[in-house]
């Protein structure tokens, strides 16, 4: 951005080489479901206005991408699934009406588990992403198209979503700046529904920085959202240096000696404890009880809302063209629902099965009460907390089609990641080592809406690491 | 695990949310195996927690009037007449 600011190059000039990059390597990486046509016109534009003296918004042109379940006027928004194909959205999301308004340009629209239900990309029914760091393995997701995206230079910034580390999981396997935000800071006005009442958008970056600037972006209430909260005006990059000495931490016991866990990783989360008491910081170990419960209350939560939200897609209100001769009501809409994927489809069922009559009590009911509890003791830890830590994900990127037929060790993935989901606390996933060839984060969490605080400590963690460029 | 769900009961399930499980009967044994997971739940001792209800005051909610349909969605349409969109005709 400065260059441009400094008349090095123009807006046009600098979108057109990142399309080029695009072009050069997103064959392979397979990042984006589609890229932005309008892309060079909105650069020529901008750089009219810095010609004219125009005021010029704080983007200043910077290329993002977004995460394709996010909604853009006039333009295709797939949710990754063969029943959006053809979906054009008829109004723009509250994140990408802010981002234009600050002449930021959307670059592409990138891909993802189909409707974010998935960690891997595996399960986009437009083929999956590739990890920039070995490109046998997969990115993480869902919002894995996003991460890589960033990760390999073909944007600046991207924004994904978060339902249970959506956000966090592809910014610890890509080696980028993933961070969550807390419940309601962001609007969701615009955003695919998967599962209302715990996901969020946040900013995927290069830097912790990055991400804040990104925040004071595309923070704060939106009449469209009920949810949203005032974030006063907040600027999350002052004092973003400020750094953490006397801080209090706790270290999740339950996220650092779970059976998951595996060994580079435990080191890497080690080898950050002692960085954080380097940088002054006091480490103590903590303890969440709920924490084992967590992914199958998630699970069981999400599929409900799932079942709820995908209702729509029944070929009357939202579908394809499919021709009616023949059917009756119900098979018309089974025969429209076959399009949905596997995972999408499973995750329907659950989502009929788990709070229904005689099954409720069982699973639906005790999930909620699991999240209650967890957010009690999440409540009463910060207390004496700043911040927890935990490695983001407990294991590193693995390989296309290891995990995809163990549905319990897949879902295990999240095992760190759903407690900010499900009690709304923001959380952030720093890069923190590359072991192997393949990227660790350390995620930080702290308390509803201390962004700001949190930024500040994932920025000192950032500034003590020099790890290499993603490979070309 | 004593709690094993049947297939049976899976099934009805998915009929009642419309999907086919024809073309997805590999799906009953890993959703029986999510359910088996779920059974940690159990473990939980979480009877007597309270559930948190999320409070939204209601002046804080959109006011409950009529908004005028954007005429512009009906180009999105295949198949409409005035104000009317034309749906599947279903026996």
């Amino acid at each position: 951005m400065n260059c441009i600011k400094n008349n090095e190059f123009t807006v046009e000039e600098f979108i057109a080489e990142s399309l080029e990059h695009i072009n050069k390597v997103d064959e392979k990486l397979h990042a984006f479901l589609r890229i932005n046509d309008l892309a060079i016109k909105k650069a020529k534009e901008i750089d009219a206005k810095i010609k004219s003296n125009q005021n010029v918004g704080r983007c200043y042109g910077m290329p993002i991408s977004v995460k394709d379940n996010i909604c853009m006027e006039g333009s295709k928004t797939t949710c990754a699934s063969k029943v959006l194909e053809n979906f054009i959205a008829p109004y723009t999301s509250t994140v990408i009406s802010k981002l234009h308004s600050e002449d930021a340009i959307i670059i592409g629209k990138t891909n993802l588990d189909e409707f974010a239900m998935g960690l891997s990309t595996e399960f986009s029914a437009y083929g999956p992403s590739r990890n920039p760091w070995n490109n046998d393995c997969v990115p993480g997701g869902s919002s894995g198209g996003s991460g890589v995206s960033v990760a390999a230079n073909e944007c600046i910034a991207s924004l994904g979503s978060d339902t249970g580390g959506s956000i966090r999981n592809p910014a610890s396997f890509c080696s980028v700046v993933g961070l969550k935000p807390t419940y309601g800071l962001v609007s969701r006005y615009g955003l695919v529904s998967y599962a209302n009442s715990i996901e969020q958008i946040g900013p995927m970056t290069k830097t912790v920085e990055d991400s804040a600037f990104l925040l004071n972006m595309i923070s704060g209430i939106d009449p469209n959202d009920n949810t949203t909260i005032d974030n006063k005006n907040q600027d999350y990059l002052n004092n973003i240096d400020a750094g953490i000495n006397g801080k209090k931490i706790g270290i999740v016991t339950e996220m650092t000696n779970s059976d998951g866990l595996s060994a580079d990783v435990l080191d890497a989360t080690n080898d950050s404890i002692k960085t954080f008491e380097k940088l002054g910081a006091n480490c103590e170990q903590v303890s969440l009880q709920m924490v084992p419960y967590t992914v199958a209350a998630y699970y069981t939560i999400t599929s409900t809302e799932a079942g709820s939200n995908l209702a729509r897609y029944d070929n009357v209100r939202y579908g394809y063209e499919l021709d009616s001769s023949g059917f009756e009501f119900n098979s018309y809409i089974s025969q429209a629902r076959s399009k949905l994927g596997p995972e999408v489809i499973r995750r329907m069922i659950l989502g009929g099965f788990v709070p229904s009559a005689g099954h409720a009590g069982k699973y639906f009911l005790k999930a909620l009460k699991v999240k209650s509890k967890l957010i009690n003791e999440i409540n009463y830890v910060f207390k004496k907390f700043d911040f927890l830590i935990s490695p983001t994900v407990p294991i590193q990127p693995f390989k296309f089609g290891e995990k995809i037929n163990d549905p319990v060790s897949f879902m295990m993935v999240d095992f760190n990641t759903v407690t900010a989901n499900l009690t709304g606390i923001p959380a952030i996933s720093v890069p923190y080592k590359i072991t192997n060839g393949l990227p660790i984060g350390i995620q930080i969490m702290s308390n509803h809406l201390e962004e700001h605080s949190l930024l500040q400590a994932a920025y000192a963690l950032e500034k003590t690491v020099d790890l290499p460029e993603v490979p070309a | 695990m004593d709690n094993l769900v049947n297939e049976e009961e899976i099934s009805e399930v998915a009929k009642l949310m419309k999907i086919d499980l024809k073309d997805h009967s590999d799906h009953i044994k890993r959703v029986q195996k999510m359910l088996e997971y779920f059974d940690i739940l159990d473990s939980a001792n979480v009877e007597s927690e309270e559930i948190t209800i999320q409070e939204i005051d209601l002046d804080k909610l959109r006011n409950d009037e009529h908004i005028p349909y954007n005429k512009n969605l009906l180009k999105f349409l295949k198949s409409y007449k005035e104000k009317y969109v034309k749906a599947p005709k279903l026996n």
